[in-house]
């Protein structure tokens, strides 16, 4: 398989968008285009006003996908997301109008907002990828990836999700501040929006479609995976941690260094590209003792990391 | 956190005590004042850090005194002087600054003295220092080569251990192969220099001739006579045979070499023992009572029962001997009393009446023997090593006045009386008793258990043997067994029996008798049916060797690197030196140092490892080829990095 040239798409998809459209923003870029070529979804926990928005809308607009957006709020009804059937008086007979989430890359703004009802509706239909109302399934779009957000330091009014429910994320990451020389060009160059919508796409969902399958074809060695397997049984036995990674967890690992290494260019993935992506595809799966839950989770991970050895050889 | 300077300190002056204490009994007064004085004085300026003393100066210092001892040297002395300027040079070099080049000089001179401590003496201490000596110096080399990089660097803890413990590995390593070479190089039984000038303290206890009344009192030392390994016997006090003395000049009993045929009758089962003579100018070999055969190449046996070494004594030998110890051995073939009732001329009127009062009293031998036998029971007579008779008198003053004497006076006056009463009699010389060690099945005798007893001659029945100074009235006080052994006497048969076995397996060690051993096993196994044997031994057979392949699979991953791990150890070791990225194995990810070092050479070098190594595959030998000019690109790019 002549894999630099495919993946050379994507790997432009990620330069295109971190240089031109989103400077300083290259890390949850290249998590969204991993989430993307392994078909799962994306959490993104940071402050407002960081980007987030703006990241789910370039990644839209670069792959020519569409794009759906739900706005949570704590009053927002399953039927708000998946749609609902509505009387048509001039044809006689209930008409099926598909809510936003039908939608190939559907933007969940700030999803702790949504009350646990609508949460799990949202997620069962991340999990199933289609929807059934009154009886009648709906298959979502494919390729389907959701692209939530959450505002970790606006607690009031907001209904956490539940483990269970985050281990539904293949990615959870955070975007940060731009560096201060960036940010001063960004505050120079004002917003990107009105950019964002005359973008080019420089992927079809055909070509995303057939690099999962290319993902999914990349070597996987036996040394990386034991390295993955050890990365999980160490959280298993970790003091700090109650619950430590599922089977599910170590799959998702294994698919994002995947795809991580086709980013690369690779047809293997090298335990570089498990490190570089665990803390993001694990960190929010790890359970921690009761007395230790505000621990930087993230950072009990990495220790973890840097006490397995990397098999070189 | 150590610093390695003064780890190093310690080492040096630790070795070169471990150089100087196996040869300090050997040295001069001069050198031995010379070795304390340097020591001394180089811990007390190590401790101030200063070093008034420069090296030049101790240099030239030395010079006279190697000139000196130049002069001494000659073909009587060569060691003397050798051993001295060795130890004054160790002693120089230890008050001097311990620079890398003089710490090593120091452990050099070390191990040269160590090793002429060998020249001296054959212990199994010697062992134990080389042992600590080649660990210590391992250890201090590695810290050497550290304090030559850097004065001030310090080792952490855990890093002190591994330096230890590769420290501990060579001397471990060295093992196998002593074990290889022990059988097959040569070996001397005794130190090479030492055994011209033997050592004079195995000259009392026991001698060529008895003559009681030439000292007032006698010392008893406790030096080792010799070990006789052999099971306990049933007789609490053994006696040990060692000469026979046949002539009698009425004041000394001494031994004249044209004995008489005697040809002994083996009735009973005999007791086999294997001696141990210490190392001494004696040429009488020792054996429990009475010997009938003994094994040694050169030994003259004479036909009452003594054997005698032919050629040069002092070395350590090992013979085994077969006796009769029933006490009485009967002799087929007719004595000759005349030659066993020899007298001086003049005998002591006393005498002569107490000779002829026996005559009278017994008609017969035996009666003669058992009326001198109650004489002296009931004539309060006392053992005692003090306040003895002297003088040409003594045996008279003896018998008479003093009534005290030790075993010699006994033995002298009893077969002195015998033959003046005509019982044929003789005196024989050796140990009695000994210390049996159970750990070491052998019986330990000291040269204070030397002893002079009685054989008499009773027709009919054989010589016999009787003990004069059992007659003494405290004898039971003197010979009685030690009971009830204390704690530190049972520490020293303890180490007595490892002493042992060093001589016994290191010092004569012999070639022939582990073949004998082996043939033996291999005689015994023949008889073995092999099929059990086999069915026993499969178990342990198995054991063994999955044991062998686990230790042979995990010495592989770490002895016997494959092609990819050798020139990824080269690569890390590259990086580490040329682009100061900490890359120690495992830690970081290949990527990950490609993408740091920012080098296309790098990266080249981890796309084509990576390449291989995820792939689950080995390199090829082309893409071997092109790693290896890599590193040499690499190799020059770091050189060129000032």
């Amino acid at each position: 398989m002549n894999l630099p040239a495919q993946a050379h798409a994507f790997t432009k998809v990620f330069e295109t968008l971190s240089r031109e459209y989103l400077q300083g923003k290259e890390e949850v870029l290249r998590l969204s285009v991993i989430a993307l070529l392994v078909g799962g979804h994306i959490l993104v926990e940071d402050l407002p006003g960081l980007g987030k928005t703006t990241v789910a809308l370039a990644l839209a607009g670069v792959t020519g996908l569409s794009f759906g957006r739900v706005q949570c709020t704590s009053d927002l009804l399953p039927s708000d997301i998946t749609g609902l059937s509505i009387f048509n008086r001039e044809e006689g007979h209930f008409s099926f109008q598909p809510g936003p989430i039908f939608n190939n890359i559907v933007l969940l703004d700030e999803i702790n907002r949504a009350m646990p009802r609508t949460q799990s509706a949202m997620l069962e239909a991340m999990e199933e990828r289609r929807v059934t109302i009154e009886g009648v399934t709906h298959p979502l779009p494919d390729p389907f990836m959701v692209f939530a957000t959450q505002n970790p330091s606006d607690q009031s009014g907001t209904f956490l999700l539940p483990e269970s429910q985050l281990d539904r994320f293949l990615i959870c990451t955070g975007i940060g501040y731009p560096a201060e020389q960036l940010e001063r060009e960004i505050i120079a160059g004002g917003g990107i929006r009105e950019r964002i919508g005359s973008m080019v796409p420089l992927v079809t969902s055909a070509e995303i479609l057939a690099a999962r399958k290319d993902v999914q074809a990349v070597y996987l060695s036996d040394k990386v995976l034991s390295y993955i397997h050890n990365l999980v049984l160490a959280t298993r036995s970790h003091e700090l941690i109650l619950t430590g990674l599922s089977t599910r967890a170590a799959i998702n690992l294994a698919q994002a260094a995947k795809a991580s290494a086709f980013l690369a260019g690779r047809d293997y993935v090298a335990p570089d590209d498990a490190k570089g992506i665990a803390v993001a595809v694990c960190a929010h799966r790890l359970v921690m003792r009761s007395d230790m839950t505000t621990t930087d989770r993230g950072g009990v991970l990495r220790t973890i990391i840097a006490g397995i050895a990397l098999p070189l050889a | 956190m150590v610093a390695i300077r003064s780890l190093a300190a310690i080492l040096t002056y630790l070795i070169g005590l471990c150089g100087m204490i196996p040869l300090f009994p050997w040295l001069t007064t001069f050198p031995r004042i010379a070795l304390v004085a340097g020591l001394l004085s180089g811990t007390w300026q190590d401790r101030r850090g200063n070093w008034p003393l420069k090296p030049w100066i101790q240099n030239i210092a030395i010079v006279p005194v190697f000139l000196y001892y130049t002069l001494q040297f000659s073909r009587a002395n060569p060691i003397e002087p050798v051993i001295s300027v060795l130890a004054i040079m160790l002693a120089v070099r230890l008050s001097g600054e311990k620079s890398v080049r003089h710490s090593l000089q120091i452990y050099a001179l070390s191990m040269f003295c160590l090793a002429s401590s060998s020249l001296f003496d054959l212990s199994p201490v010697f062992l134990i220092y080389l042992g600590l000596l080649l660990f210590m110096v391992a250890v201090a080399l590695v810290l050497l080569t550290f304090q030559n990089q850097d004065q001030a660097m310090t080792v952490s803890k855990p890093d002190l251990k591994r330096i230890l413990f590769s420290g501990l590995l060579m001397p471990i390593m060295v093992v196998p192969l002593l074990l290889l070479f022990f059988p097959i190089m040569p070996r001397t039984q005794l130190p090479l220099w030492h055994f011209l000038s033997p050592p004079s303290t195995r000259m009392t206890g026991y001698s060529d001739t008895v003559e009681p009344g030439s000292q007032s009192s006698i010392a008893e030392s406790r030096t080792l006579a010799f070990r006789a390994e052999m099971s306990r016997q049933a007789q609490t006090q053994p006696y040990w045979r060692g000469t026979v003395f046949n002539r009698t000049d009425g004041i000394k009993w001494t031994r004249s070499a044209q004995v008489p045929a005697e040809n002994i009758e083996i009735t009973a089962q005999t007791v086999s023992q294997v001696i141990y003579p210490e190392p001494s100018a004696v040429h009488t070999l020792i054996a429990l009572d009475r010997p009938t055969s003994l094994s040694l190449y050169s030994v003259k046996r004479s036909p009452d029962g003594v054997y005698e070494m032919i050629g040069a004594a002092g070395s350590r030998l090992i013979y085994t001997a077969n006796s009769l110890s029933s006490g009485t051995v009967a002799q087929r073939n007719s004595l000759n009393r005349l030659f066993y009732l020899q007298l001086p001329e003049q005998l002591p009127a006393r005498v002569k009446n107490l000779a002829s009062e026996i005559v009278r009293a017994g008609k017969d031998d035996r009666a003669k023997v058992q009326f001198l036998e109650s004489y002296f029971r009931n004539g309060g007579y006392r053992y005692s090593t003090v306040d003895l008779a002297t003088g040409n008198r003594a045996l008279e003053q003896f018998l008479f006045e003093k009534k005290m004497g030790h075993c010699e006076f006994f033995a002298s006056t009893f077969a002195l009386l015998l033959r003046a009463a005509g019982v044929p009699c003789r005196l024989v010389g050796g140990y009695l008793g000994g210390e049996y060690s159970q750990l070491g099945g052998y019986y330990l005798v000291t040269d204070d258990k030397a002893h002079v007893w009685v054989e008499v001659y009773i027709e009919g029945s054989g010589w016999e043997r009787i003990d004069p100074s059992g007659f003494a009235s405290n004898a039971g006080d003197v010979w009685k067994a030690s009971g009830s052994r204390s704690f530190m006497h049972r520490i020293s048969l303890v180490f007595d029996s490892l002493n042992h076995l060093w001589n016994r397996s290191v010092i004569t060690y012999d070639f022939e008798q582990q073949m004998k051993i082996a043939r033996h096993v291999g005689s015994r196994l023949e008889g073995v049916n092999p099929t059990k044997l086999l069915s026993s031994f499969v178990p342990y057979l198995a054991g063994s060797l999955l044991l062998a392949g686990i230790l042979f699979t995990a010495a592989r991953s770490s002895l016997f690197r494959s092609r990819e791990q050798r020139i990824l150890h080269r690569f890390l070791q590259t990086i580490e030196h040329g682009f100061d990225i900490p890359a120690g194995v495992g830690g970081v990810g290949l990527f990950e140092i490609a993408s740091t070092a920012n080098n296309s050479h790098v990266s080249d070098f981890v796309d084509i490892y990576s390449g291989a190594i995820y792939h689950d595959r080995r390199l090829t030998d082309a893409e071997y080829l092109r790693l290896q000019q890599i590193l040499r690109i690499l190799k020059g790019v770091k050189s060129k990095i000032p």
